[in-house]
């Protein structure tokens, strides 16, 4: 018979959570050793600036995610939001408003704009009863030609201040990513705490039921997108800040990546399971990845190749492990 | 309560109103402005929301009006590849323009569909990119973009004062960033760029292309990380989405990307008030409104039977310089409108 402790040990490498961590490790350890600059400041600083803008949407598509749907429309609304949110700073800064009050102004519009199109998705998959695939990729594809239509094709705004606050902050944390890790505390303690939390694993995993047992699943799922949405849309005002202007191209295929960090943390596309936890080490895996080839100049072209591999190998440890099944 | 056939009816009719109205707000302008004109060209460009195809549509439309060509400019809103483009060179052909312009997005692929134009004795020009194979095409302008890539080279080198700075035991570092290595415009100025390295500046080392999918953001973080890697001195980037990027990388970089000197491409408004703020060294400025004005010149050259034509007009880039720019930004920055 297993004493305990070792059971307890070999208990942790069944859990995915762990596997994960161990992975990010690994792999922050391998680019290390390949050049020695990896583990210092500056480069966390711009390993967490990266993640946070990540980290932002993939919260949102967990959600997403866990309710039984999909929302494919993120990438577009980070661009159309950050174009439009670009063009209410550029306005109110040829009107001498600061610098900070303008960009309050634009965040609190780029959310609003995230927020329409969360919106719309809810109304076609609850209304029109569109399936949410299509309902948001209609969306997205709107959402992509809005964003050039607004910006004719060009950034929007020239802003070196904003962009400087990208870089400034508390050791490797930016205020960007205090601001993320805040509202990544928040949606997790909603997820995991509350009965909010507790009405979208229930509705992923059986909405029939969910219905029958007297959740509003309408309401619901609207609120989910709607949510959606505004997350993408203040990730728009994170990139505004990065670049200092809103370029239209900017978010195009962020919602595969979102969905990808899901995915690999653990969660399940059929709707009912996923832990905020997983999704964290998921964007953190995929961000460290993505970042450290190019820190150790490797071709980009196997960035993809490199992420599927972490995608396949994620999806099959969650078919294989029976301890990851629960949520 | 309504029955559901009734429904269905009213739907539709909602729907083609809508889908109706939507095109006549598209299209509204061009079908007026075709009937009043001698000739009808179209023009497919790669990218339409480029500021660099816009900028050259403002160049075209300007001749095209003096001339009384009507123009119907189409291409895909933001995905620069033959897939999207084909079908759009595939339905004009339908049309029946007196003349095709065509900024091929792939050397090969749009070949087939070139044979057809000229099989119904629709002459066809290329602009920005060609065809590998030049023998329907009546006539071509185009940027040298190798000699574009070299001219690169020349500035970065100059800027990061190659003679001193950089030495067979001291090697300098430079950051490449380019939207993809297929397109033939990039691979072209990323060859003459490692060509000039080679030739005149061996003690240069070229880090691995960054990609960015035309993503300043991308670009943006991709350089950071270049940065942070290595001693980076200079940064190559390919066009104007990389040079944004470039330029937001080195002020975020603070202090160690003061050193930095950025050298790229396009005459963006933004990349050029960043020139003007000290961040870039130099811009290499293609001449897209004369691209544009010129091809437009060769086709009436070739509907009137003028002749005249030149086969290959390759226009000359513009370095801008901090020193040239008083003079010179506000001819050849990108007019967008």
């Amino acid at each position: 018979m297993v004493t305990s402790p070792l059971r307890r040990v070999l208990g942790l490498f069944a859990n995915q959570q762990f596997i994960l961590l161990l992975v990010l490790v690994a792999v922050m350890v391998y680019f290390d050793v390949h050049n020695g600059r990896f583990f210092s400041v500056a480069e966390f600083q711009n390993l967490v600036v990266d993640l946070s803008a990540a980290a932002l949407v993939a919260v949102a598509e967990l959600f997403v995610i866990v309710s039984g749907g999909i929302d494919l429309s993120v990438g577009s609304t980070i661009a159309v939001s950050g174009v439009i949110g670009a063009q209410a700073i550029v306005h109110l800064q040829s009107h001498h408003f600061g610098e900070l009050p303008s960009l309050l102004v634009g965040t609190i519009v780029c959310t609003g704009v995230g927020g329409v199109v969360g919106a719309l998705n809810a109304v076609l998959i609850t209304k029109a009863n569109l399936v949410p695939f299509v309902a948001t990729l209609v969306t997205l594809s709107a959402g992509a030609g809005l964003a050039l239509f607004f910006s004719q094709g060009a950034q929007i705004g020239y802003d070196p201040v904003a962009a400087t606050w990208s870089s400034t902050g508390f050791w490797i944390f930016t205020w960007q990513a205090l601001i993320v890790l805040v509202i990544v505390g928040v949606l997790g303690l909603v997820l995991h705490f509350t009965s909010y939390g507790r009405y979208n694993y229930a509705i992923g995993s059986n909405p029939f039921a969910a219905r029958a047992a007297g959740i509003n699943v309408n309401r619901h799922v609207a609120s989910v997108y709607v949510m959606s949405g505004m997350l993408a849309g203040l990730t728009g005002m994170f990139f505004y800040i990065r670049i200092g202007g809103g370029a239209p191209q900017t978010g195009i295929g962020t919602e595969l990546e979102a969905i990808a960090a899901v995915v690999i943390g653990g969660a399940s596309l059929v709707g009912g399971v996923g832990l905020i936890s997983g999704t964290i080490l998921g964007v953190a895996i995929l961000t460290v990845v993505t970042d450290g080839l190019v820190f150790i100049n490797v071709s980009t072209y196997w960035n993809q190749v490199v992420v599927a591999g972490f995608i396949a190998v994620a999806a099959i440890l969650q078919t294989v492990s029976p301890g990851t099944r629960k949520r | 309560m309504k029955s559901r056939s009734m429904r269905f009816v009213q739907g539709a009719a909602v729907a083609s109103t809508l889908a109706a109205s939507i095109f006549t707000f598209v299209g509204g302008s061009a079908v007026a402005n075709a009937a009043s004109k001698k000739y009808t060209v179209a023009y497919v460009v790669g990218a339409a929301s480029d500021p660099f195809f816009l900028s050259m549509r403002v160049g075209a439309t300007a001749e095209a009006n003096k001339l009384g060509i009507s123009l119907v400019w189409q291409g895909n809103p933001s995905v620069y590849s033959a897939a999207t483009q084909i079908p759009i060179v595939q339905n004009l052909l339908a049309t029946k323009p007196n003349a095709l312009v065509l900024a091929p997005t792939d050397t090969k692929a749009l070949q087939p569909l070139v044979a057809q134009y000229v099989a119904k004795k629709i002459p066809v020009f290329n602009v920005d990119s060609g065809d590998a194979n030049q023998a329907n095409i009546t006539s071509w302008v185009t940027g040298n973009n190798v000699q574009g890539g070299q001219a690169a080279a020349d500035a970065l080198a100059s800027a990061m004062g190659y003679a001193k700075n950089c030495s067979a035991s001291n090697k300098c570092v430079v950051a490449i960033g380019v939207s993809s290595i297929t397109t033939s415009t990039d691979a072209a100025r990323l060859k003459g760029f490692a060509q000039e390295l080679k030739a005149k500046y061996p003690n240069i080392k070229a880090l691995n292309p960054i990609v960015s999918n035309s993503q300043p953001t991308v670009a943006s973080s991709g350089f950071k990380q270049a940065l942070a890697a290595n001693k980076v001195s200079g940064i190559f980037a390919i066009d104007g989405t990389d040079l944004e990027g470039a330029s937001q990388a080195i002020v975020a970089s603070g202090a160690a990307g003061k050193n930095i000197k950025v050298v790229g491409y396009d005459a963006y408004a933004t990349t050029i008030a960043s020139m003007k703020a000290g961040k870039i060294s130099a811009i290499i400025s293609q001449q897209p409104a004369l691209e544009g004005k010129d091809i437009i010149d060769a086709v009436y050259a070739k509907l009137t039977g003028k002749g005249g034509i030149k086969h290959l007009n390759t226009l000359a880039n513009i370095v801008l310089t901090p020193a040239n720019c008083a003079k010179l930004c506000s001819t050849y920055v990108y007019k967008t409108a």
